[in-house]
């Protein structure tokens, strides 16, 4: 590629603003640069990220998830629940994780076979599987898991980097591999991209879907419970409204919210300059309503900038001509 | 000779802590940097503000040149939040975080960690269920206590003649509103309330319009209705609204708890003749000095540790007998508002 297509790419401006606040950090905060920090960065936020690796391949592929945040408390309650009925926590843990992959299925039913719009289909669970997860729980919190859980979820595991870190690193390359490198990853692009041309050239939609939603839908039960691990206890709003960060998240990183584009290095670029920013205006003692802005105006100058850009290129033209 | 130099030893010790032996009340030295975080639940409701103003007020006084951090986090995200904000405060190295817990228990892995860098974890309003990573809470009143003002607010605008009245709540799994209620009941079994007769509770569920139509519902139901008492701030200007609306004041008055600045006008034009809070300026500015003062040493977060807080005077620290374990300062009292002193604290 040459530089002028490099300089135009998205990464390449995630890249420009990922140092600016890094920059901005380092000259505002003497706490930002220790390990510490770092690890508290990526750890307060490490479930999202890992349901946001997921979500950028639902969304490439032409479609939505509403329903990650509600997995996300329905799989720690199932989990909290069964543990407090007496269950064995590995035990109560697969049947949670099970929980996640069935709510998956029943997603992808509605979406791949019966042909409902995920949109709607995803926000039917995001309500329908809050209020299990509700009625499971009830008005209180289930705490008390054995020490291993506690540990495993709020101490480091390698090195400096807990066992979520750990496990966000290992999903971001098998989805990287899946995406970027299998017959998969290429089939989600042109469902994403033209759903009719890849129907008429005989790609099995509904069987890539299901495994989407399916994916999506596990990796958001796995991400609930290392949530319950890290706060060491779980209510019915557990991770609630989470989905809209994730989504955000996704965005940023490049994915067209109309599916076919995007891939996993802006994703995780995206992830970076959120997590930098929040915990630099988090370390400035800025707020959390200030700090929803400022996101929430990158996340408009994240869709104005391409459009922009463009807009003044084709003027540049115009007047070289 | 072993216990004669002990006595010499201890001797010694105490010399060196005149008003500690005299006195036993700890107070604070003023003028000391001390880094402090205040913490609520969520930014942009009134009661919070106020608690900022308290705390404001105790740092003037303290003389803190190091600024009070008022940082929230929004209502939709208050538990990460909340757990964000103790995390980077901890990374700062805060000397004392004020938290008014919206996180359960979820909350103790941060607090611990905060404390484990040297911060104090004061909690305030609402505490730390199993007060892990929690040093002390400064409690604004008594549950016992908010059921005997309800009773005696009732007392007072019913009159001694008695009547009947009803209890506006909020949500009928709310445990606060139902812990006062329960309160109430047990009070009212005193015989000097013989003659109140309540004949109902309904729930409005902190939504104004629910407990609007609520509160004309019960005096569709009972013509003869009295009072409605309402322990919730939302529900209390509903009904106010409501008797007003009907034009039934001068019949059936409101009461319960409420912020003064919503209540001004209903108390004014007798609507609600009196209603109770605790104010939550002092709740803030209790929780600042409390705070301050571990931070600084000039006290320890055990039982039965006295200290003076500035204007509000004197405090114990005490076990917590709402909890398992943990510590909690009781602020305490009520303020019951009327139209004598509802305009000065509507300010």
């Amino acid at each position: 590629m040459n530089p002028a297509a490099l300089l135009k790419r998205w990464e390449t401006l995630l890249l420009a603003v990922l140092i600016a606040i890094v920059a901005i950090n380092v000259l505002e905060s003497r706490y930002y640069l220790s390990v510490g920090n770092f690890i508290n960065l990526f750890q307060l936020s490490i479930e999202k990220s890992l349901v946001a690796l997921a979500m950028a391949l639902v969304i490439i592929g032409g479609d939505i998830d509403l329903s990650v945040a509600s997995v996300m408390g329905l799989a720690a309650c199932v989990m909290a629940w069964l543990f407090q009925q007496g269950a064995p926590l590995p035990l109560a843990i697969l049947l949670a994780l099970g929980a996640g992959v069935l709510a998956g299925l029943n997603n992808a039913f509605w979406i791949a076979y019966v042909g409902l719009p995920s949109l709607a289909v995803t926000l039917a669970g995001l309500i329908g599987y809050r209020g299990v997860a509700r009625i499971l729980v009830e008005d209180r919190a289930i705490g008390g898991f054995p020490l291993w859980f506690n540990t495993l979820g709020q101490q480091a595991l390698v090195g400096p980097l807990t066992a979520a870190i750990v496990i966000f690193l290992f999903f971001f390359v098998v989805f990287v591999i899946v995406l970027h490198g299998s017959a998969f990853g290429r089939l989600v692009y042109v469902i994403g991209s033209n759903i009719q041309a890849a129907r008429y050239s005989g790609v099995r939609i509904g069987l890539v879907k299901t495994a989407l939603f399916v994916g999506s839908a596990g990796v958001a039960a796995l991400a609930g419970i290392l949530y319950a691990a890290r706060l060491g206890s779980v209510r019915g709003d557990t991770a609630d409204g989470f989905e809209l960060d994730i989504i955000t998240t996704v965005l940023l990183g490049g994915v067209s919210i109309f599916g076919g584009k995007g891939n996993l290095v802006g994703v995780g670029l995206s992830l970076l300059v959120i997590l930098n920013l929040r915990n630099g205006m988090g370390l400035a003692d800025i707020t959390g309503n200030t700090q929803n802005y400022v996101i929430g105006g990158l996340l408009i100058l994240s869709v104005l900038i391409p459009n922009m850009s463009l807009e003044i290129r084709n003027k540049w033209r115009g007047r070289e001509t | 000779m072993k216990k004669h130099l002990m006595s010499v030893a201890a001797f010694a010790v105490l010399s060196l802590l005149p008003q500690a032996v005299s006195a036993q009340v700890a107070t604070a030295t003023p003028g000391k940097a001390v880094s402090m975080v205040l913490l609520p639940k969520f930014l942009g409701i009134l009661p919070f503000d106020q608690a900022h103003q308290g705390a404001e007020e105790a740092a003037k006084e303290l003389k803190n040149p190091t600024a009070l951090q008022f940082l929230g986090p929004t209502p939709q995200n208050s538990v990460a939040g909340q757990i964000e904000i103790v995390t980077n405060a901890a990374t700062q190295g805060v000397k004392a975080i004020m938290l008014s817990n919206n996180s359960g228990d979820q909350i103790v892995p941060a607090a611990k960690a905060a404390q484990a860098k040297g911060a104090k974890m004061v909690t305030w309003d609402s505490p730390i269920p199993s007060s892990d990573g929690e040093d002390v809470f400064v409690a604004q009143v008594d549950f016992g206590d908010i059921g005997k003002v309800m009773a005696d607010m009732s007392l007072n605008i019913i009159g001694a003649d008695g009547g009947k009245f009803a209890i506006l709540s909020a949500s009928p799994d709310a445990s606060n509103q139902n812990a006062w209620i329960a309160a109430m009941k047990t009070a009212l079994k005193d015989p000097k309330y013989a003659k109140l007769n309540l004949v109902d509770t309904v729930y409005g569920n902190d939504e104004s319009e629910k407990s609007y139509t609520q509160a004309q519902a019960l005096v569709d139901k009972y013509p003869d209705l009295k009072l409605i008492m309402a322990p919730t701030s939302v529900g209390i200007v509903a009904a106010a609204k409501a008797m007003q609306d009907e034009k039934l004041c001068d019949k059936v008055k409101i009461s319960g708890l409420g912020l003064p600045s919503e209540m001004l006008a209903y108390t004014k034009n007798g609507c609600a003749p009196q209603f109770a809070l605790w104010s939550f300026i002092d709740l803030g500015y209790l929780a600042y000095y409390t705070s301050y003062m571990l931070a600084t040493d000039a006290m320890k977060a055990a039982e039965g540790v006295k200290f003076k807080a500035g204007r509000m005077g004197e405090y114990t620290i005490t076990k917590d007998p709402t909890r398992a374990k943990g510590l909690r300062i009781l602020m305490g009292p009520f303020t019951v508002y009327n139209k004598d002193n509802v305009e000065a604290a509507a300010k």
